[in-house]
């Protein structure tokens, strides 16, 4: 725990030397990196650069071979993703994982842990509301579209009350409107003290809503910095476009 | 996606579950504590290297008969990821066509020719095989047809579920026509001395003709363009699709080539011992045991773990007191334990995601 | 992880968590199920001692169907071993009433607590495993207890078994019989209706979102699993007393988890009311119909699975929600 007065320059996460590697592939190599607190951040790279092998990471999904990350300074390698949850990391999936068989409503009220039925439900409300999608809180999740599905699971992912939210490809295949919603939450809750980092493809919305990007290649780290600076990076538009 | 059972499980985890296994064998062991020692002494009398050897080359014999049939197993999981539970079934057939075919069509006069000599038993055997297997192939393609087609590609439980339905209609289907009355098929009786060792006769034609038909399966899958296919589609079927590889038609060849090894292994059982309708049971716990010690979708790990097992059979039923019944509680230990602490198996199979 | 059903249907809109059903709904459920409870509790006194047995073993099915139904329908861990509980329960009994001369109703809380015990040790290292791999660990579970029984003489008997002594209880073990179905369905309608139940719904529909999203999954499984033992362990030394002889195997039988799976999978796996209908209308049609061809029976049941797993996976439950005909609770 830190003591109080502490200047918070580690970041609120703090990853050193984060390895894994799949049988003879490395699909993380020594990924070191600070995201600072109270940011949108991005996570950039050409596919198969290890992104969202990097989120398993953090989530405790998978296990790490090698290297460590602390969150608000804590430890957080080997532990369990409820119990990283619980310690306020929250995320959404590369490809959507909502809760098919059930409503909306009840996907939210399933992972909150309040005891509290009537809190839950209420919080529950609030947050379908922040998603647009208070209307449809007794459909199936199964039954809703892509875009919405996904505005589902990122307002599941706020259930939690998460200080740390890792976004998988949040604008991927959704429609410019339900984008938008997407981005102007992203947003508020960035005002609200929130962290975020996402992992994108769609380099407007990274350079345009992003504060700092930082750029895989192979498991990688090579670059890291605003998005003025990453834009006329070589080794990035070489990773990208190779040579 | 799961961590493997031993990174995630704390300490005392561990220690309470050793505690408990070494309670669970010591209360036996110490009530029967003189019973124990008597044991040891017998089968240090008795475990001589003659009496050793007779023991594990019955042991690899049998195992290459297990081999053939996990080797459909295995086959059908790694092409299509599909858990065959009727695979016993099929097997059953096998061995119930075999029936009918020497006991029913074949006049007497060829059934004693056949079961001349070892050499006219090999060929008798063969002689069915070739009428036998491309029946089952078809309708081993029947069966991926109808049932198993709309569900290639989905959650694994539910192929499981069907092939299990399955099963409990051929099964049952069978007691329907043959009763469940055990069954067996008179053949060469005697055995082949070879220096110290009796090789039953009928065994040693099941491991000849396993033999070869392993060599044929793994010949198939390296050296021929459909064999490539099937190896291909099992590494990845969309991209199999993609080289322009017809991966329904492959399904259908693989469940049918499974299936006919499974009758193959049925048509060598029943020449060895009594069967009736009920006796997949056995077989496809073996086999699932044996895939996933020689590693999921591996075919030589299906060789290599058909042989250890049925060496490991063979001793525990001849060396330790009601073996003959323990021995199955052997595939289902080593299964289960397997699944649990080393799931790839000895030579590594396919990886779950 | 892909979920390609052959059917997708629209559904309507469910029910509000926490709403009630409307009045008129409710009304007609509660009467329904009052009415079938005082049916159950004359039974005896209308009709003959077979037909007693008869609805006690459609009870004792219940009791299994609905059990199973909680670790593979709601939480979606489909286990092919579930007998197994059966099986312990009935050996507790047996063994305590025919060797130490136990009370049987003494008996039952024991029956029930050690599989309990038996499913916490080997639920911890099993509930890791992948659908198939652990529905094919649980068999592999019961035959090894199966032949543990065989093989155990000096506890067991082997394969001669237990036999207890000759005594008229057919009316005693219907209503223990009676009141532990009442009280299992009981217990499923309060799992179902829990946030519990909700948990272990989201389990099944998606295990690593619930875990990344906060939800203890290994110890919910764990609890899902320990629950769903108890009651068969009880109805399992109710029959063996009610039997008076027991032997391994047809104690351990696997037909027994064919028949479970079968009805809960008919009735509809995953609801509440599911096993209750699909026990009633399976094991009435096994008395009435298929008791002269036995074989014909399982052939039938063979086939259903595989209907049911491709045109019906919600079992008749689940069509009926489809429809409308029945709002859907939480897991109704």
């Amino acid at each position: 725990m830190r003591a109080e007065g502490t200047v918070d320059d580690a970041g609120i996460l703090d990853l050193q030397a984060l390895t894994k590697h799949f049988g003879g592939v490395v699909a993380v190599n020594q990924c070191s990196f600070r995201v600072p607190r109270n940011i949108i951040a991005g996570l950039i790279g050409p596919n198969g650069s290890g992104k969202t092998t990097l989120f398993n990471l953090l989530t405790g999904i998978l296990p790490a071979d090698g290297g460590d990350y602390f969150y608000k300074g804590e430890p957080m390698l080997g532990l369990r993703p409820h119990e990283i949850c619980r310690r306020g990391i929250s995320r959404t999936f590369q490809i959507i994982r909502v809760f098919r068989e059930m409503t909306a409503l009840e996907n939210l009220v399933a992972v909150s842990r309040d005891r509290n039925i009537a809190d839950v439900r209420r919080r529950a409300l609030e947050l379908l509301d922040f998603v647009t999608l208070l209307p449809l809180k007794d459909e199936y999740a199964g039954n809703l579209s892509y875009g919405q599905q996904k505005l589902l699971e990122f307002a599941r992912a706020l259930m939690s009350a998460p200080d740390v939210l890792l976004l998988d490809e949040p604008a991927a295949g959704v429609n410019r409107t339900l984008l938008t919603t997407l981005l102007d939450r992203m947003h508020e809750l960035r005002a609200q003290g929130k962290t975020i980092v996402i992992v994108e493809h769609d380099m407007q919305v990274v350079m345009n809503h992003c504060e700092k990007i930082f750029v895989l290649d192979h498991g990688e780290l090579i670059a890291e910095g605003v998005p003025g600076e990453i834009q006329g990076n070589a080794r990035v538009i070489e990773a990208y476009f190779g040579r | 996606m799961t961590r493997s059972m031993v990174e995630r499980t704390p300490g005392w985890v561990y220690a309470l579950y050793l505690a408990i296994a070494l309670a669970g064998l010591g209360v036996p062991l110490s009530l029967a504590g003189e019973g124990f020692v008597r044991w040891l002494a017998q089968t240090r009398s008795i475990a001589t290297f003659d009496v050793t050897l007779q023991v594990l080359a019955g042991g690899i014999l049998q195992g290459g008969l297990y081999a053939v049939i996990a080797m459909g197993l295995t086959m059908i999981f790694g092409v299509m990821r599909i858990i065959n539970v009727a695979h016993g079934e099929f097997l059953m057939m096998g061995a119930y066509a075999a029936f009918i075919f020497f006991m029913w069509l074949l006049p007497r006069e060829l059934h004693s020719l056949f079961t001349l000599n070892i050499g006219m038993a090999i060929l008798g055997v063969g002689v069915f095989l070739l009428l036998c297997l491309p029946l089952m192939f078809l309708f081993g393609m029947g069966v991926q047809r109808l049932v198993l087609n709309p569900v290639v590609g989905g959650p694994e439980l539910t192929p499981l579920l069907i092939t299990f339905g399955l099963s409990l209609i051929l099964i049952n289907a069978s007691i329907s026509i043959f009763s469940s009355d055990f069954r067996a098929i008179p053949y060469l009786s005697g055995a082949l001395v070879v220096g110290p060792l009796a090789l039953g006769y009928p065994q040693v034609v099941s491991f000849i003709v396993s033999a070869a038909i392993t060599g044929s399966v793994f010949a198939f899958l390296k050296f021929s363009r459909l064999g490539k296919a099937v190896r291909a589609t099992a590494q990845n079927a969309e991209v199999a699709l993609v080289c322009g590889i017809n991966v329904e038609r492959i399904y259908l060849y693989t469940f049918g080539l499974g299936a006919a090894l499974a009758a193959t292994g049925g048509v060598l059982t029943s020449i060895q011992l009594p069967f009736f309708p009920e006796i997949g049971a056995i077989y496809i716990l073996r086999s699932f045991a044996i895939i996933i010690l020689g590693g999921r979708g591996n075919y030589l790990g299906a060789l290599v773990g058909g042989i250890i097992l049925g060496v490991i059979e063979g001793l525990i039923s001849f060396f330790i007191p009601m073996g003959s019944r323990l021995q199955e509680l052997a595939a289902y230990t080593l299964m289960v334990l397997l699944l649990l602490v080393r799931p790839r198996g000895l030579l590594g199979g396919i990886a779950d995601e | 992880m892909s979920n390609r059903t052959l059917q997708d249907s629209v559904r309507p809109a469910a029910l509000p968590l926490g709403g009630k059903l409307p009045a008129r709904q409710r009304t007609l459920q509660l009467a329904a199920m009052g009415g079938a409870l005082l049916l159950l509790l004359l039974w005896p006194a209308m009709t003959n001692i077979y037909r007693i047995s008869f609805v006690f073993f459609l009870l004792q099915y219940v009791v299994l169907a609905s059990s199973w139904n909680i670790i593979s329908g709601f939480t979606g861990y489909v286990s092919f071993g579930h007998v197994a509980f059966f099986g312990i329960g009935s050996y507790t009994t047996a063994i305590l009433v025919a060797k130490h001369g136990w009370p049987w109703y003494l008996t039952l809380p024991l029956a029930g607590l050690l599989p309990v015990a038996w499913a916490a040790f080997i639920g911890y290292p099993c509930l890791r495993l992948k659908g198939p791999y652990f529905a094919i660990s649980m068999m592999g579970l019961n035959e090894a207890l199966r032949v543990v029984a065989l093989v155990w003489e000096s506890l067991t008997g082997g394969g001669f078994g237990i036999t207890m002594p000759n005594v008229e209880n057919s009316l005693e073990t219907y209503y223990a019989g009676l009141a532990v179905a009442a009280l299992t369905v009981a217990m499923c309608y309060a799992i179902a209706h829990s946030r519990f139940g909700l948990r272990l719904a989201a389990i099944r529909e998606d295990e690593t979102a619930a875990e990344a999203m906060g939800i203890n999954t290994t110890a919910h499984k764990m609890y899902a699993f320990m629950l769903s033992a108890f009651w068969p362990g009880v109805i399992g030394g109710i029959v063996a007393y009610k039997l008076l002889y027991i032997e391994p195997d047809s104690t351990f039988f696997i037909i027994i988890t064919v028949n479970m799976i079968t009805m809960a999978m008919l009735g509809g796996k995953g609801t509440v009311l599911g096993p209750v209908i699909g026990t009633a209308i399976l094991y009435t049609a096994q008395e009435l119909v298929w008791w002269h061809l036995p074989w014909l029976h399982l052939i039938a049941y063979g086939a259903f699975i595989i209907l049911i797993v491709l045109f019906m996976p919600r079992g008749i439950m689940g069509f009926l929600i489809d429809r409308g005909w029945v709002a859907k609770g939480v897991i109704q």
